[in-house]
């Protein structure tokens, strides 16, 4: 990048929000993940008008930008392809409104999710999706990747809580989508276009999000399965009585021998599965849900479980789902993660199916995840060497093709970003591609905006 | 005019029985869930899958006519009206529930399926589909989704765009294009599916949908509680979810609809009420309990002179019969009703409704006021005459002031109806033109030759 182009950035959002040392640079240049080229330049923008003047030197000078809050996606949403801006929104942080009649907050998008949650807990609110990030990742990330979590069964996804938005477009031009109420149809809904299009239509300024009221207290279970088919009897039955937990957590059983290996919790010999249910609500109806569950579990074949309505306690119960992503280096040094869903009742066929294929090609496969709404994380364990590369491309082929064959998708929560752009034409027909292909040019002509991202190389130039 | 190789074409596609062209039929499709905008096609055909969508659209996209796609004409907002004639798509043929799916409280459907008859076959399963449209008797879903439509049970249900998990439409090049699927998250590339929604039948159209189901509620209370002021019962709305209930429904009926409503089918409501809360608590029954407890002390703490709980669901029912017979005996009373379907912040409820009798005062208007004030959707409507110039204008007049308030109040000028042809002028003075740009570029992205629905949303 020139000089003085440098420069003009520079004077834009003042030096001390520039960073262009290699060391600096180079931090900037993967995500969770994904391991992307490293920025000719990082910036921190402190208001709409700042990216919006960026966008526009981009835009002259033709070089891509790519926005980021703190880089923990997974998919290489956040990370440059090919040199540019990288923008990070960190510094954008305020929560700029919470309105407590109308069950809104106005935030910037640099606000980290916990912080939000945390800060709208004291009046007695409630911001559901909870990434397993939630901790450090950041509102605008969340929007950009539409990102979901174990409670989306009852509470829904991101977009499902995202109002309002002002964006600044690829040409700099800034925006306002959307409404401050529950209801509006007015015109085509661009906010929910903008939800989940990975920083590649647009750079988020702000965002309006709905709230709900904070559940008066929860309750935890713990449940051991022999059989995996039981376990998902079990969350199919739940539902069918008529209750919707927040959280329905499955675990298979190499995830468990995993952790048990790590971090022992004393699970029962022979567990193929586990469940980690969590209700909420008013007491009397906590009370009642669980009464529901548990008899549900018992009927079921539950080997064992464990209840409780303490909050510490509950947290020693979901310390192996917790740990269990970082255990899983304890098997093989890289992990290939997958983030498909299937419809709720096909659990067990795509469960048996990754067994069939760990046994087959010899490689480690773990699967966890959001049982309530079919969301798998499936982790494919594999040594740094060519041979294992082979075997996890076979795998992660044959694990989408019997997704799509369950009616499922290949991304639930993390998008597509570099790591799955490759294989987004296997559920998305090609006239699909072609109109989202269409309306990617419409925004950015230029294609400066997060380029290389979501589509497979052909489309876009095509 | 459509040529009549064209109408023969059309009938080699669909068959000749479901092409018509009589002078009654044209008439029978010129108008809406109103009578205020008319407008005859000059055929209506009746296809009976997207195949035959697809060859329909891929003719009127080679000769340029105007195709307004149509469910059950229920709408009241002008967007199936063929405005520049041509052909109205009528997808009430295309009627079939493909699939219930109650292990993952899904369904699949043709765009014709009326929402009661969805309703009835999933009741059969114990499940029900909740966006409430009041229009359920004849609403397609194919409409209910182009429209985004809402009903009462938004307050906790939410409206309809959370309820397509996926949909299957066809461009109006002939193109037919899945997008989402069955489940509930799906982020594979850009969320093209809540384009369409709402897109009120202007970008493609809709042949199917994948819905997302709830189970019924197994337990259910209904309360009422009545007001000598709107704008207490306005206050007492947002006080009730400030206090973490979060009822089924909550609707406003003010003095006005209370007697007609009485002296259609006399509920003992106290003619001198100025308002009524109308509460539905569902879920498990310990819940229920608990929250119709809680609504029944906030709606007392909040100025309610009287507060009932409806003793059985015989009783409940009434109410809610009364309720959607409000409507009715709003458009019953007068030749020309405007109706206004305004969404504000639930907080500024009381501020509307103030402002709302202001303006009616100063125009010396009769104003009634009814809706799902829950999620801060109020339709406040004037009756008129179209024929009373004078009345008429004075109408228009105050109801563009009240539009203008609420837009003021941070609210929005349609909450549920969409902008059709009704909306338009308040629709391109209120919205940025920034937006409005963009998305008359999306619309010619996907329609480069205008056919779809013409006239539709921006003037």
């Amino acid at each position: 990048m020139e000089k003085h182009v440098i420069e003009k950035i520079e004077k834009i959002v003042g030096k001390e929000n520039v960073l262009k040392s290699y060391e600096e640079r180079k931090c900037y240049s993967f995500d969770a993940r994904a391991q992307g080229a490293i920025p000719d330049l990082v910036v921190f923008p402190l208001s709409s008008f700042h990216v919006s003047e960026v966008l526009r030197i981009a835009n002259e000078y033709k070089f891509p930008v790519v926005p980021r809050g703190q880089g923990s996606g997974v998919t290489g949403g956040a990370v440059p392809t090919s040199g540019g801006v990288v923008m990070v929104f960190t510094k954008m942080n305020r929560i700029k409104e919470i309105d407590k009649e109308n069950l809104i907050a106005i935030v910037e998008p640099g606000v980290i999710t916990y912080d939000l949650q945390e800060e709208v807990k004291k009046y007695g609110l409630f911001y559901p999706p909870d990434p397993a990030s939630h901790r450090y990742s950041t509102i605008g990330g969340n929007v950009a990747e539409c990102a979901g979590g174990p409670n989306s069964l009852k509470y829904g996804v991101t977009r499902d809580y995202v109002l309002g938005l002002e964006v600044v477009l690829p040409t700099g031009e800034i925006m306002r989508t959307g409404v401050r109420t529950m209801k509006g149809v007015v015109g085509y809904d661009l906010t929910r276009l903008f939800v989940g299009s990975e920083g590649t239509l647009c750079v988020i300024t702000e965002i309006t999000l709905k709230l709900i009221p904070l559940p008066e207290s929860k309750a935890t279970i713990l449940a051991f399965f022999r059989e995996v088919e039981d376990a998902a009897v079990c969350v199919s039955k739940i539902i069918a009585e008529r209750i919707v937990p927040a959280v329905m957590e499955f675990m298979d059983k190499a995830s468990i021998i995993c952790i048990e290996r790590a971090n022992p919790i004393g699970v029962p010999e022979n567990t193929g599965a586990l469940l980690l249910i969590e209700v909420d609500g008013d007491r009397a109806s906590v009370r009642s849900q669980v009464e529901k569950i548990v008899s549900v579990l018992k009927e079921k074949g539950v080997s064992e479980f464990r209840v409780t309505y303490d909050p510490i306690e509950a947290e020693n119960l979901w310390l192996a789902r917790r740990t269990l992503s970082q255990a899983t280096y304890n098997l093989n040094p890289i992990k290939i993660a997958e983030d498909v869903v299937v419809p709720r009742s096909k659990i067990p066929v795509l469960i048996r199916k990754l067994e069939e294929l760990s046994g087959r090609l010899g490689i480690p496969i773990l699967s966890f995840g959001h049982a309530g709404d079919g969301n798998f994380h499936v982790s494919i364990m594999i040594k740094d060497e060519p041979q294992d590369f082979k075997k996890a491309e076979e795998a992660v082929r044959e694990i989408f093709r019997e997704t799509l064959r369950l009616k499922g998708t290949i991304s639930g929560e993390h998008g597509i970003g570099i790591l799955k752009a490759d294989y987004i034409d296997m559920e998305l027909s090609q006239e699909a591609l072609s109109v989202m292909a269409k309306i990617k040019k419409l925004f950015d002509p230029n294609n400066i905006l997060n380029p290389g991202k979501i589509f497979p190389k052909h489309i876009l130039s095509g | 005019m459509v040529k009549k190789e064209v109408i023969e074409e059309l009938k080699r596609i669909v068959g000749d029985n479901d092409v018509l062209t009589s002078k009654e039929a044209l008439r029978a499709y010129s108008y809406d869930g109103t009578t205020n905008w008319i407008k005859e096609p000059d055929v209506v055909v009746f296809p009976k899958d997207s195949q035959q969508i697809s060859e329909i659209l891929k003719i009127a996209n080679k000769e340029k006519i105007p195709v307004t796609p149509r469910g059950g004409g229920t709408n009241v907002s002008g967007g199936s009206v063929p405005w520049f004639g041509g052909i109205v798509l009528c997808t009430t043929k295309m009627n079939r529930i493909l699939k219930i799916d109650k292990e993952n409280l899904t369904c699949t459907v043709e765009a014709g399926v009326v929402l009661q008859d969805l309703n009835n076959a999933l009741a059969k399963e114990g499940l029900f589909f909740p966006p409430d449209p009041q229009s359920f008797l004849g609403a397609t879903i194919g409409g209910i989704v182009a429209e985004n439509a809402g009903g009462p049970a938004c307050v906790k249900y939410g409206v309809t765009k959370q309820y397509v998990l996926g949909l299957e439409v066809v461009l109006p090049t002939g193109e037919i294009v899945n997008l989402g699927g069955r489940t509930l998250k799906n982020v594979a590339g850009y969320d093209l599916i809540h384009l369409f929604i709402s897109s009120e039948g202007t970008l493609g159209v809709i042949s199917k949908a994948e819905l997302k189901v709830n189970p019924i509620p197994p337990s259910k209370k209904t309360i009422i509680a009545l007001y000598d002021d709107v704008a207490m019962a306005g206050e007492t709305v947002y006080r009730v979810l400030e206090n973490g209930v979060i009822p089924g429904k909550i609707e406003l009926l003010d003095n006005w609809v209370i007697n007609r409503i009485e002296e259609m089918m006399p509920l003992g409501l106290p003619k001198d009420a100025e308002a009524m809360l109308l509460f539905e608590c569902d879920g498990i029954e310990e819940a229920v309990q608990k929250e119709t407890e809680k609504v029944v002390e906030i709606s007392k703490k909040y100025g309610a002179k009287d507060v009932r709980v409806a003793k059985d669901a015989d009783e409940a029912n009434r109410y809610w019969t009364a309720r959607r017979a409000g409507f009715a005996a709003v458009f019953g009373k007068a030749k020309t009703v405007l109706s206004e379907d305004v969404t504000v912040p639930r907080g500024k409820i009381p501020d509307l409704i103030r402002r709302s009798q202001e303006i009616a005062k100063k125009y010396g208007l009769e104003l009634v006021i009814l809706g799902h004030a829950g999620d801060g959707n109020l339709h406040p409507s004037f009756l008129t005459d179209v024929e009373n110039k004078e009345h008429y204008e004075k109408a228009t007049k105050a109801m563009e002031e009240i539009i203008y308030a609420a837009v003021d109040l941070g609210g929005v000028l349609s909450g549920e109806h969409g902008i059709g042809l009704e909306k338009q002028k308040f629709f391109s003075r209120v919205t940025d033109p920034k937006v409005v740009n963009l998305m008359k570029n999306i619309k010619a992205l996907l329609d480069p030759n205008g056919i779809m629905n013409p006239g539709k949303i921006w003037e």
